[in-house]
């Protein structure tokens, strides 16, 4: 451990050069302006910006590469709080939470917990990164189908925070993203499910249109349907637009539960950056001291699922410098990029080109801290935003949703799913359905059914394979318990009451 | 929108709007049921094939349709406040012609256009061409910096080709 | 967007000058655009990319743009391509993966229908087992699939793909039922690589540089690649010589839209000649790791040609395609 200090030490020494600074602020300044373009999130950010970085030297441009790789991360959080159109599939639950407070004049308190919280998270995991790789990676490993499918199932449990007041309404959505889920070819198969013989449904549905489709678009729709009866007020700045004393009391505690929730997570093979985010939002929600708030822009909402966002991002670099793993769509594009560097991931990479490794982990503390520069004085600009006359506004959130979506997929077809998608959010607001539970839906459900028939079909169809790892049975247990204990404590305040 | 849902049903009828979502979500159990029909035996180790998610999810649906029916008869389906369809509609409209734009090969500047001067219509705005002529500017940076700086690809029409 | 490429013809005139090139004219007018049927970032996307840079860098054409048109294996985009009918001034990256792709997703156009212009490049693919695991060459792994073809559990990429189509053929080649395999699916490599590392299955088939940091490592142990020949810097025998007769690699190609001219047939072959003997493209292959698989005009035809019959063969006696 003391060895990685020292060579922690040598990369700074590398990276602290004046030029070298200077990439990582043109990479961070190049992500998050590329990054809060909706639709684009920070995978196609970094594959599209790749090319930029290939004209310096490896180690400059190692760190304008980290530097657009986070100022991407943050991007995509910047437009889901500013104009409910998350980039990306990870940063939808921020939409929930940070939206509200935008609207209410509280924009800036949610972009600064968010870009701080990002840092705060990046910093630890990066260490924790630097220290554990080799040791952690060990027991990634180890995670098989079963225990990925236990997971899920805990992941499933904690959606009902999402859930609203009606439990019917709540499970409506999420059986609606289930079944969009089911949509395309079935990964173990080969067939394809209701696709209609239409073939640009056979590679499923995006995630990040119907999340648009719905977030973005029916919100437009419904904020429009209620001008006259109800119009809405948005309110660009309310108090303060630097976070208070409070926010800050109300913050610490979630960044740092979702950098313990998004880095170990982050890190697994297959653990991906969603599921962490909805395990915070509900921790936070549980733990809260102002639960009203919840729902209506509630800080804690915003902190720690962006920090889980974060910390579950460095996370995968874990699996990638250790093992060669690209474990997901931004790591798979890092790849690429380390080997045009003549980088190739994989367990030589320490040993074999230790300047290089120490060289990215100092760069990206590096990028780290050059968001944060960059971004916390570039707030007040961004919540201006909102000062746009409402029908601009709008007009200017649908182009960009329309606009991210084809770029995307240049396809027609997906802008008539874009529309459909926003059409359904309209109607499901007038209803007061909850609208997280369909995209968490659409995330989750194909993921456990392919482990679970993945775990299924290693053990030949003998179901005990689910609940034989000691790590599955547990992560079972915990489900089965947060479905129960809800229900028990119920019961029980109610015998107390009755006492009473 | 449903602060206090429960003292509403007071004295109402039946509420239609409950029965149509139920219906809404057998169909969608049906349509998802008679896919997985559909579906050849794909013999796998695995014991269970891809229609077993499909029958899960469709008997999900069905009983959420039961569910719905049920809360409908006791009138707890949330009424939703007034709502003003020529602005919705202005705004689909808008969506349809840019879809319509770049299916017919019309650009994305002119559907970017028409899409920011009907939502904006839709909001209330009346002065149709000027907002059609802001369309036109965003349109135009939005192309030209997707397609020049990061080599992306927009659909193409008569105006973008001159560039 | 054609039309102001002025300042990259001006580039292009002047190495053209500098390096004394004079090729007919017809393929330094070119304007090309080369349809990438993926999404950004992926292999084919990867291969055109580097095809736009090496073409106009070596001035072999005046400008290409690349276009993405993602979705189902490729054949969304190639229902999209073989509507430019007699546009000699498209291509399209492909590869082995689409062969596959057209007849599981039971697309209605296929490759018939476009006029193939050249194989570019391939990867080699490769058999590996955990560092620990009991089997020890290719035919220790035969003789386990042939006591018990279910208790062989195989890891690869996508249901129907290159490394299915691989294990389908491995099984065919030492005389079990294909339909017997136990092979499953992962989306991605590293996914799939996890599931190998962490001895979840039996053994695991993908290309080559795939597995290389972990078979260097001792991780894995590679028992076979599946050449023709033996593989310079791969430290392992081929399937062949191990007595199973398999050779398969999964490479990539570009194609021209249907119903040309010989004329336009020609310029873009000798478009494609040029790019693949310039110094970028040479460089390109080496920075990436791929195989140079040049192979032109009627011989990939040819070799099209006798690779979607294999393919069709294997997928049906795998039981993906009826």
């Amino acid at each position: 451990m003391l060895d990685s200090v020292f060579a922690l030490a040598q990369g700074f020494s590398v990276a602290f050069e004046p030029t070298k600074l200077l990439f990582a602020l043109i990479g961070v300044f190049l992500g998050t302006a590329v990054g809060v373009l909706p639709g684009i999130g920070p995978a196609l950010t970094v594959a599209l910006l790749l090319p930029v970085t290939f004209k310096l030297d490896p180690t400059g441009s190692l760190i304008m590469f980290a530097g657009i790789y986070y100022g991407g991360m943050y991007g995509g959080s910047t437009t889901s709080i500013l104009i409910n159109t998350p980039g990306e599939s990870a940063s939808m639950i921020t939409a929930l939470e940070g939206n509200k407070m935008a609207k209410a004049g509280r924009g800036g308190p949610a972009l600064a917990t968010s870009a701080v919280g990002s840092f705060v998270a990046g910093l630890i995991a990066t260490i924790g990164l630097a220290l554990f790789a080799p040791w952690l990676v060990e027991i990634a490993i180890q995670f098989g189908p079963a225990d990925y499918f236990a997971l899920m199932i805990v992941a499933f449990v904690t959606v009902s925070a999402t859930f609203g007041d009606s439990p019917l309404r709540g499970l409506t959505s999420l059986f609606i993203g289930l079944m969009l889920g089911l949509v395309g070819i079935d990964a173990l198969s080969g067939q394809a499910r209701l696709t209609f013989g239409v073939p640009e449904l056979l590679d499923g549905i995006e995630v990040t249109t119907l999340a648009v489709g719905l977030f973005a678009v029916g919100e437009a729709l419904f904020v429009a349907s209620r001008m006259k009866h109800a119009p809405e007020t948005i309110e660009p700045v309310r108090g303060s637009l630097w976070m208070t004393r409070e926010d800050w009391k109300r913050s610490w505690k979630p960044w740092l539960r979702g950098t313990a929730l998004g880095f170990p997570i982050g890190s697994l093979p297959a653990g991906g950056a969603e599921i962490p985010t909805f395990l915070s939002y509900t921790i936070e929600k549980r733990l809260t001291k102002h639960p009203e708030e919840f729902g209506k822009g509630a800080i804690e909402g915003v902190a720690g699922p962006e920090a889980a966002n974060n910390a579950s991002a460095a996370g995968t670099l874990m699996p990638l410098l250790t093992l060669g793993l690209p474990t997901s769509a931004t790591a798979a594009i890092m790849l690429a990029g380390f080997q045009q560097y003549g980088l190739n991931p994989g367990p030589l990479l320490f040993a074999e080109r230790p300047d290089l490794v120490w060289g990215l982990i100092a760069s990206l503390f590096i990028a780290n801290v050059m968001l944060v520069i960059l971004n916390l004085p570039l707030i007040g600009l961004w919540v201006r935003l909102l000062a746009i006359p409402q029908p601009w506004l709008y007009a200017g959130i649908l182009v960009f949703a329309a606009m991210g979506t084809i770029a995307a997929n240049p396809s027609p077809v997906e802008l008539v799913m874009l529309a459909v998608f926003g059409l359904l959010g309209f109607v499901m607001r007038r209803y007061d359905y909850p609208i997280a539970p369909m995209v968490v839906g659409l995330i989750l459900g194909p993921m456990a059914e392919t482990q679970l028939r993945r775990a299924l079909q290693i053990s030949l169809g003998d179901p005990m394979a689910l609940i034989e790892s000691p790590l599955a049975a547990t992560l079972l247990a915990i489900a089965a318990l947060a479905l129960v204990a809800p229900v028990l404590f119920r019961g029980l305040s109610r015998f107390k009451a009755e006492e009473d | 929108m449903t602060q206090e849902e429960d003292g509403r049903n007071d004295g109402r009828k039946r509420d239609p709007v409950g029965f149509a979502i139920a219906a809404g979500l057998l169909a969608l159990a049906g349509a998802v049921a008679r896919d997985a029909m559909g579906m050849g035996a794909v013999s796998s180790y695995a014991g269970i094939g891809p229609s077993a998610a499909s029958w899960a999810v469709a008997a999900g649906l069905a009983a959420l349709a039961a569910g719905t029916i049920v809360a409908a008869v006791r009138g707890k389906i949330p009424v939703p406040e007034q709502s003003d369809n020529a602005a919705v509609l202005t705004i689909l409209a808008g969506i349809a012609a840019m879809i319509a734009t770049i299916t017919a090969g019309g650009g994305f500047i002119p559907a970017m256009a028409l899409l920011f001067g009907l939502t904006a219509r839709g909001f209330g705005r009346r002065a149709l061409a000027t907002d059609l002529g802001i369309g036109v500017v965003l349109g135009l940076l939005v192309y030209l910096g997707f397609t020049k700086l990061l080599a992306l690809s927009l659909p193409q029409g008569p105006i973008e080709r001159l560039f | 967007m054609f039309r102001s490429y002025k300042s990259v013809a001006g580039a292009v005139a002047a190495l053209v000058v500098a390096a004394g090139l004079s090729t007919g004219a017809l393929g330094q007018s070119l304007e090309l655009k080369i349809m990438a049927p993926a999404a950004p970032g992926g292999g084919w996307d990867q291969t055109a990319r580097a095809m736009q840079a090496a073409l106009t860098e070596s001035g072999a054409v005046k400008s290409a743009q690349v276009v993405n048109v993602p979705g189902a294996g490729g054949t969304v985009g190639l229902a999209q391509f073989v509507n430019a009918k007699g546009d000699g001034s498209q291509l399209m990256v492909n590869g082995f993966v689409m062969v596959g792709a057209i007849l599981t997703n039971k697309s209605p156009v296929t490759l018939e229908q476009v006029t193939p212009i050249a194989r570019l490049t391939a990867e080699n693919q490769a058999i590996v087992v955990p560092a620990d695991s009991p089997i020890k060459s290719a035919k220790d792994l035969a003789e386990a699939l042939k006591a018990d073809p279910a208790k062989v559990t195989w890891a690869g990429g996508s249901a129907g793909g290159t490394d299915h189509i691989m294990v389908g053929l491995f099984a065919k080649a030492i005389g079990v039922d294909p339909t017997k395999i136990n092979y499953v699916p992962f989306s991605g490599g590293g996914e799939a690589l996890a599931a190998i590392l962490g001895g979840k299955v039996t053994a695991g088939v993908s290309g080559y540089g795939e597995f290389e940091g972990q078979v260097k490592a001792g991780k894995l142990r590679l028992i076979a690649i599946a050449a023709e020949e033996p593989v310079q810097g791969i430290d392992a025998p081929t399937l062949k010589s191990e007595g199973i007769d398999l050779a398969i690699v999964n490479w990539r190609s570009v194609v021209a839209p249907p119903g040309l001219s010989d004329e336009q047939k020609k310029a873009l072959l000798e478009a494609i000649d040029k790019m693949v003997k310039s110094n970028q493209w040479q460089e390109t292959l080496k920075a990436k790791g791929w195989d140079d698989a040049y192979l032109a005009g009627d011989d990939f035809a040819a070799y099209l040609k006798n690779e979607q019959v294999r393919v069709g063969e294997v997928l049906k006696s795998i039981g993906l395609v009826n």
